[in-house]
C-alpha cells in the first residue's frame, strides 16, 4: 500500500531544545501505529508536524502533501483530536455538528447522532455545561463520523471512564478502522491499546528508540522469568531490563543480542509498558533495580 | 466558488452563534429602550395634559405643515433615534475584532477549528465579513424594527388627532430611502473604517494576552514618543502623529458615512436638510477621497500578516 506519512530528518528545535531531532518516519497505508514516549518526548510535536499545526524542518509528506502549506485541503482527509477537549465552550452540541456538516465535505450526520445516542449528551446542552469526559465523547463522535484516510488521536480517552474506553476502542476497530485508513495513537495508557495496535514507535528525547511492527517486537524482544538457581547466569547474557516479581526474577531480552533463553526459564510475551520501561527508564532507575534485586 | 461561499457564510453565521449577545440581544434591546422611552414620554405628556387637548392640536398643527417639512421631520427623527445603535455597534465590532483571533488561541479551541478543511485566509476574511457587513445588517434590522414600532405609536396618536397616519407619518418617513441610504453608508464607514479593523485583527493574531490593550498602548505609545520629541526640538508638533491620525479616523467614522457634516466651514454654518444624513451622492463622496484608498493599502497589509500569523498559531 501506498505511504501515508513520510519524513526524512525531521526535525523542530525551541530555543536551544531539540524537541524533534532528525525523525525518519514511514508509515503506510491501513495501520494502527502508537507513538509511545515520556512527556516531553516529542510527540505532540510530531504530531503538530504532521498535521500542519506547526514549522519544521526537514522533509515531510502526509499523503502526497506538504503539512505546513497545504494544511486546508490535508483536513479534508486527515482528523484530529489533540490531548484535551477542546471544543469552542460557548457553542451547542447541535451547533457544532451543523458546523462540521457544513464544513467538512466527508461528515456523516446519522453516523454522529447514532455515536452520540449511546451516551447521555443533549444536542441542546451547551458544551460548557458538559462534563469533561462528555466533551471527549462528543468530539470522539464527530471525528469517527468523519470519512477520513488518516485519524490522529492524542491521548484520546484522557478522563473517560473504563467502560467507554473499552467500547470506543472496539468501535474503532470494528467499525472505523479498514485498509484504506491509518490511526496514529499517543497515549500513556499503553495497555488499552497494545492489543489493538500494528505498529509500534518509541520516542524519546526527540529521537526514535524504537520503530517496528508488532510482530517483529515480539519475535525480537522476550521476557524470561528465570528461574532462582538461574539468575547469575541470565544476568550475564546482557538482559535490559530485570525486575522482581513475588520473588521471581523477570528479565527482558533482544533475541538479537541474547540467544539460549529457554534452557533458563519460561519465556513470555513482554507487554508494551515493561519493553517501555526497559528501553525507556533513565539509567538510575534501572541500577537501583538491579542494586535492589542483588 | 459556491462551496467556498458557503463555507463562508457558515463561518459568519459561527461568528454569531459566538456572540449572540453582542450581534443580536444588544441592538435588540437598544430598540426596546428606545420604545420604551417614547412610550414613558408620551405617558408623562398625557398626564401632564389631561384632555390631551395640547398633544392632538400639535400634532394636528405637524398635519397641516407642508410635506417637505414633515418629510424632513419624520426622517429625520428616525435618522436621530437609530444613532444609538450604530454607536454601541462600533464599540461592539471594535471588540470582537480585538477577540477575534485572540479568543479561540487562549480558550485552545483553535485546535479543533484548524482540524477543519477551512483555510486560514478563510478564517480571517470571514471575521472580518462579519464585522463589515453582518453585525451592520443585524443592527439594521433592529433599526428598522424600532422605526416600525415608533411609527406605529405615532399613527395612533394621528389617529386620534384626526390625521391621516398614511398621508402624514408614513409617507414622509420614506422608510425605503432611509433604509437604503444607511445600508449604503453602513458599507461605506466599514471601508473607510478598514485600516482600523484590520489593525485590531493583526493585533489579535499574535497578541500573547489582552489584544485590545496592545492594539491601543502601540498607538498610543508612539504617538506619545513623537509628542515628547517636540520637547528636544524647539516645541514644534511633528506634522503627522500616528495616535491622532488613528483617532480621527475613528471619529470622523463614527457617524455612518451617510451623515455628512463638514465641521471646516463652523458649526453655525451647518444647516439642516435632508443632505446632511439621506443623500445618495453624499453617501458615495466619500469612496472617492484618496485617504480612503490609502486606507485600503494599509488594511491590506495588515490582513496579510494576520493570515500569516494566524497560519502559524496554535494553542500555545
Amino acid at each position: 500500500m501506498s505511504s501515508i506519512i513520510t519524513a526524512r530528518n525531521l526535525s523542530r528545535q525551541y530555543g536551544r531544545v531539540r524537541a524533534l531531532d532528525g525523525i525518519d518516519l514511514e508509515i503506510p497505508s491501513g495501520r494502527i501505529v502508537g507513538l509511545i514516549g515520556p512527556n516531553g518526548a516529542g510527540k505532540t510535536t510530531a504530531l503538530k508536524a504532521i498535521l500542519g499545526l506547526s514549522s519544521y524542518r526537514g522533509e515531510l509528506s502526509v499523503l502526497g502533501m506538504d503539512p505546513a502549506s497545504q494544511r486546508d485541503q490535508l483536513m479534508r482527509q486527515v482528523c484530529f483530536i489533540a490531548d484535551v477537549a477542546v471544543l469552542p465552550r460557548w457553542a451547542r452540541v447541535h451547533q457544532i455538528i451543523e458546523l462540521t456538516e457544513r464544513l467538512h465535505p466527508k461528515f456523516s450526520r446519522q453516523r454522529c447522532q447514532r455515536y452520540l445516542k449511546a451516551t447521555s449528551i443533549r444536542p441542546k446542552a451547551r458544551i460548557k455545561t458538559l462534563s469533561k469526559g462528555m466533551v471527549v465523547q462528543l468530539h470522539l463522535a464527530l471525528v469517527m463520523s468523519i470519512e477520513a484516510r488518516l485519524l490522529v488521536l492524542d491521548e484520546p480517552t484522557l478522563g473517560l471512564d473504563i467502560l467507554f474506553r473499552k467500547r470506543f476502542y472496539s468501535n474503532l476497530l470494528n467499525e472505523y478502522f479498514d485498509e484504506d485508513r491509518t490511526i496514529l495513537i499517543t497515549t500513556h495508557q499503553v495497555e488499552e491499546v497494545e492489543h489493538i495496535l500494528t505498529d509500534l514507535i518509541f520516542i524519546k528525547d526527540g529521537r526514535l528508540v524504537l520503530n517496528s511492527n508488532m510482530d517483529e517486537v515480539y519475535e525480537r524482544y522476550v521476557e524470561l522469568m528465570v528461574r532462582p538457581d538461574q539468575v547469575e547466569a541470565a544476568r550475564s547474557l546482557q538482559p535490559l531490563h530485570e525486575r522482581v516479581l513475588f520473588g521471581r526474577h523477570i528479565f527482558l531480552f533482544d533475541r538479537r543480542e541474547s540467544t539460549r533463553l529457554e534452557a533458563l526459564g519460561e519465556i513470555h510475551r513482554p507487554s508494551i509498558a515493561d519493553l517501555f520501561v526497559a528501553l525507556m527508564g533513565d539509567g538510575e532507575n534501572e541500577d537501583s533495580a538491579r542494586e535492589a534485586a542483588a | 466558488m459556491n462551496s467556498s461561499l458557503n463555507t463562508l457564510w457558515a463561518l459568519m453565521r459561527r461568528e454569531v452563534w459566538e456572540s449572540p449577545f453582542a450581534f443580536k440581544w444588544t441592538p435588540l434591546g437598544i430598540g426596546v429602550l428606545v420604545v420604551l422611552f417614547a412610550v414613558l414620554m408620551l405617558v408623562i405628556g398625557a398626564r401632564l395634559d389631561a384632555e390631551m387637548a395640547f398633544t392632538l392640536d400639535a400634532v394636528r398643527l405637524f398635519g397641516d405643515m407642508p410635506h417637505e417639512q414633515k418629510r424632513l421631520m419624520v426622517s429625520g427623527f428616525l435618522f436621530a433615534a437609530s444613532n444609538f445603535f450604530l454607536q454601541l455597534m462600533i464599540l461592539i465590532i471594535l471588540f470582537y475584532l480585538a477577540g477575534s483571533l485572540f479568543d479561540d488561541r487562549k480558550d485552545r479551541s483553535i485546535l479543533f477549528w484548524k482540524s477543519l478543511p477551512v483555510s486560514d485566509r478563510m478564517t480571517v476574511f470571514s471575521k472580518l465579513l462579519t464585522a463589515c457587513v453582518l453585525v451592520p445588517a443585524l443592527f439594521l434590522g433592529a433599526i428598522a424594527l424600532t422605526h416600525l414600532a415608533l411609527l406605529v405609536i405615532g399613527s395612533i396618536y394621528a389617529l386620534m388627532a384626526g390625521i391621516n397616519p398614511l398621508q402624514d407619518l408614513w409617507l414622509p418617513a420614506s422608510l425605503p430611502k432611509l433604509w437604503t441610504v444607511m445600508a449604503l453608508g453602513l458599507l461605506v464607514q466599514a471601508l473607510w473604517l478598514l485600516p482600523i479593523y484590520a489593525w485590531l485583527m493583526f493585533c489579535s493574531s499574535w497578541a500573547p494576552r489582552l489584544p485590545i490593550l496592545i492594539a491601543v498602548a502601540i498607538p498610543a505609545g508612539v504617538s506619545i514618543a513623537q509628542h515628547s520629541y517636540s520637547l528636544i526640538s524647539g516645541f514644534r508638533l511633528p506634522d503627522y502623529n500616528i495616535g491622532l491620525i488613528m483617532l480621527r479616523r475613528l471619529g470622523s467614522g463614527v457617524l455612518p458615512g451617510n451623515a455628512n457634516i463638514d465641521f471646516s466651514g463652523g458649526v453655525e454654518n451647518i444647516e439642516f436638510n435632508e443632505s446632511l444624513y439621506m443623500s445618495f451622492p453624499a453617501v458615495f463622496s466619500h469612496l472617492l477621497k484618496p485617504e480612503m484608498w490609502v486606507g485600503w493599502l494599509i488594511a491590506a497589509v495588515l490582513l496579510a500578516a494576520a493570515i500569516m500569523f494566524r497560519r502559524r498559531a496554535t494553542d500555545q
